[in-house]
């Protein structure tokens, strides 16, 4: 007993000498789970699916306008349609947790480079299931820039391919369902997230199955695998130092590229800060909370050094001035060196981040380390 | 009751009788528990998903004789439950006891991933049982043959299993007497805002402060428990914060069974005449049970007692040195854990890494980005991307597998990110080193990059 006592005497003589260092810590709103995960349902991810569908829903008309009448003007009108939408999703990709995670969402809409091969096999079979395993490559926005801007140098060729091409009809039809097909799963996420809404902001824990944990691995593999490497580090061939310029994103379309990469790389931003979809506001985000678990490194809050390591990587990306598809060919150097700017977010994000917030990544019984 | 230690270690102290009721108990509380252990392991699918769905296993180093059995694990684990039954009821006690041992420990040894302190302790426990009569009391040898019948064992029997216990706790504790379990009140302080979400005290968790109270209490009561169960006055107090202390961490961290296993253990700490009471209480109300009613003591024969007096102050000594191995080791402990596992070094840190591994053909050039998900399971990428020996057995099946696949000369190299305690990731290893040509040992792994901080302490 005396030991007890010995012992907690020492606890409150140590006590002022430890909290003094705690900077940074205990605005404890911000540790509301709930509250940042309600921010992100409402001011984000629903009025993403939204507007996404919206936008498809455009894409679809503009199709449909296309293959009742293909012209120079239709085609003209769809292919803006389609930059504006592949623009738009590339705020929306990141979010491949629940309701999106179950409809694979990005194997319908985002899986590239296109196999031509497969595309035109089906365009001549006319037979095909976009549902199929192994129906990735065929699909989504990279088939579309095949489709609308790959098949030939000028507009006024590519449009011959749909009205005097032998396979005109099968090549506006699978036009047609591969437009149709993207509707169809992005209404299902957008409807699912309309009852899917509280069961989210609910499961507020930090087990395998929580929504943080699901939002958070979703994020960070999309941006490790999807832009880290997708967009930069495969074309440029960052690991394996040789550069594969055909695994370009919009390789049809060289001039949006690096358009579609930034839009990414300031969705993933803004979406760290916990800013709403339309960015008027600033609510609740992941910044928030880690800022308020306090880590540090020197002096500085490691929410605050994400925040600037992702900054230096959005400057180098918007330095970056040539198409990539010819950068990682003839300034390879430059390409490089955002991949490595890119990089640097990676274990910031995947370790520093996530170790912080204590998620599990499996429910096995672990004795901490 | 004075302990001095050549009181504590003389012979009439240590073959002092006391009741046999204390062990068997023991015995049945603790094949019960095992039993339950391996049943919760199989409803949930661990089988499966630990021992049979994964492409690659961790082996311990030393025991790579240890193989994986594909579908034949699950009649290991009949083997290890049927003994866990066997065990607890006293049937065939000896060879229950001995195949208990042996198929748990093999289970564990299957894939390091999987390492759980108390598990190890489970094999550490087996292991003494064996060598122990825990079956002249209430057991079905005993309804058996009721010759072996004995009320009455030395005490240094239930005294190495109370030994056990308190070095389990003791070098628990000792092992958090560091800056930042103390100072800094590190994990915890980030692992309790993780359960902020529990019901009425969830808000708590908030604050730091009970990070520090939660760290120096759970420091306090590891150093000090196995004195207080020890001693009779304050028993039922300590065990009562036995209790508390093991729910709560049930409660807030995912250590599965282990909370149980202490609360029931520890009750080996009570008098043994107690238990003898209860068990006296039973034989009056049902005669037919077997249980030891008149005063006969159980004694070894002189040639066991020398080779069990060998065997035990061997496995203690060893128990008692070997934590202490680190200190062998240079560089930060926590960081290399080199000397770390076997060492009752639980809930200790939060350490997580990235590990990206990169393959070159030396003879091409040709060099391919590993995705680690093509190999391991997430729960064996999360322990291999912080722990060095997991490093050196992954890259050397990726120079196998890479060989196979053609290349002619393999180069593994990996860029490792480490974050531990909340300090700011940092590269773990060498990103020059081809760990193809690296080998485990029980040296210094010098491509391990050292680090830049100190945590002071144990």
């Amino acid at each position: 007993m005396k030991k007890l006592l010995l012992a907690f005497g020492m606890i409150t003589v140590l006590f002022p000498a430890c909290t003094k260092k705690d900077n940074g810590n205990n605005d404890n709103n911000d540790l509301n789970r709930k509250n940042m995960l309600s921010n992100y349902a409402e001011n984000y991810v629903i009025p993403a699916y939204a507007n996404m569908l919206g936008k498809l829903t455009e894409l679809k008309t503009k199709t449909e306008s296309f293959t009742a009448t293909p012209n120079e003007a239709n085609l003209d009108a769809l292919q803006q349609s389609w930059r504006e939408a592949y623009t738009i999703w590339q705020r929306t990709e990141m979010l491949e947790f629940d309701p999106a995670e179950d409809a694979s969402l990005r194997m319908y809409m985002n899986i590239y480079p296109v196999s031509v091969t497969k595309v035109n096999s089906n365009i001549a079979s006319g037979t095909y299931n976009l549902e199929a395993f192994g129906s990735t490559d065929v699909q989504g926005f990279p088939a579309l820039d095949f489709l609308l801007n790959g098949l030939a140098a000028t507009n006024a060729d590519i449009v011959g391919f749909y009205i005097t091409d032998p396979l005109a009809q099968n090549r506006k039809k699978y036009l047609q369902d591969v437009v149709n097909k993207m509707v169809e799963k992005t209404q299902t996420v957008n409807n699912a997230w309309a009852s899917y809404k509280t069961t989210f902001t609910d499961r507020t824990g930090t087990d395998v199955n929580s929504s943080l944990s699901k939002m958070v691995n979703a994020y960070v593999l999309y941006y490790e695998r999807y832009l880290r490497s997708g967009k930069i580090g495969l074309p440029a061939g960052a690991m394996t130092g040789n550069a594969l310029p055909q695994l370009t994103e919009a390789y049809y379309t060289p001039s949006l590229s690096n358009e579609l990469a930034k839009t990414a790389l300031n969705a993933v931003s803004n979406f760290y800060e916990g800013k709403s979809y339309d960015g008027a506001t600033d609510g609740a985000g992941i910044k928030d909370y880690l800022a308020s678990i306090g880590t540090m490194d020197k002096d500085k809050l490691m929410s605050d050094i994400i925040s600037d390591e992702m900054n230096e990587a959005i400057t180098a990306l918007n330095n970056l001035n040539t198409p990539i598809k010819e950068a990682v060919v003839n300034n390879r150097p430059a390409v490089l060196g955002l991949y490595d700017q890119l990089q640097d977010v990676v274990p910031l994000l995947k370790v520093d981040m996530v170790s912080a917030f204590g998620i599990s990544i499996t429910y096995v019984d672990n004795d901490g380390d | 009751m004075t302990y001095n230690l050549k009181n504590i270690f003389s012979k009439s102290y240590l073959g002092k009788p006391v009741y046999s009721a204390a062990l068997a108990f023991f015995r049945i509380v603790f094949g019960l528990m095992i039993f339950g252990g391996i049943v919760r392991f199989w409803l949930k699918g661990w089988i499966e998903e630990l021992y049979i769905q994964p492409k690659f296993f961790f082996h311990y180093y030393g025991f790579e004789f240890i193989q994986p059995l594909g579908s034949y694990t699950y009649a290991l684990f009949i083997v290890c439950g049927l003994s866990a039954l066997m065990f607890a009821l006293g049937l065939f006690y000896r060879i229950a006891a001995l195949l208990l041992f042996l198929s748990f420990t093999y289970i564990e040894l299957l894939d390091k991933t999987n390492y759980l302190n108390h598990y190890y302790f489970v094999s550490l426990v087996l292991f003494l049982m064996m060598w122990l009569p825990a079956h002249v009391n209430f057991s079905i040898d005993a309804w058996r043959k009721p010759s072996i019948l004995k009320r009455q064992i030395p005490l240094w029997t239930v005294g190495s299993i109370r030994l056990m216990l308190g070095i389990v706790y003791c070098y628990a504790g000792l092992a958090k007497l560091n800056s930042d379990w103390l100072l800094e009140a590190m994990p915890l302080r980030l692992w309790l805002p993780a359960k902020n979400d529990m019901p009425i005290i969830g808000s708590l968790f908030n604050e730091v402060w009970v990070a520090y109270l939660f760290s120096w209490f759970g420091a306090i009561y590891d150093l000090t428990i196995a004195f207080f169960l020890l001693n009779k006055k304050t028993r039922p107090f300590a065990y009562v914060t036995v209790i508390v202390f093991h729910v709560m961490t049930s409660l807030l961290f995912p250590i599965g069974m282990f909370p149980y296993i202490m609360i029931l253990a520890t009750l080996i700490f009570f008098d043994s005449k107690s238990i003898d009471a209860l068990f006296s209480g039973m034989k009056q109300r049902f005669s037919q049970l077997p249980i030891a009613a008149s005063n006969t003591a159980f004694g070894f024969a002189p040639r066991s007692q020398k080779f069990l007096t060998v065997l035990f102050v061997c496995f203690f000594s060893f128990q008692l040195v070997f934590p202490w191995r680190y200190l062998l080791h240079k560089g930060e402990l926590f960081w290399t854990e080199e000397g770390y596992r076997f060492s009752w070094r639980v809930m200790l840190m939060e350490k997580m890494g990235y590990a990206q591994f990169v393959v070159k053909d030396a003879a091409t050039g040709k060099t391919v980005a590993v995705n680690n998900n093509d190999f391991l399971t997430k729960n064996q990428e999360k322990m291999m991307a912080t722990q060095a020996d997991f490093m050196l057995q992954y890259a050397h099946m990726l120079r196998d597998y890479f060989r196979q696949q053609g290349m002619k000369e393999p180069e593994v190299r990996a860029t490792v990110y480490v974050t531990l305690n909340g300090r700011r990731s940092r590269l773990f290893a060498d990103t020059t080193v081809n760990l193809a040509k690296e080998y485990d040992s029980f040296r210094n792994k010098n491509w391990i990059l050292a680090y830049s901080d100190k945590i002071y302490g144990l």
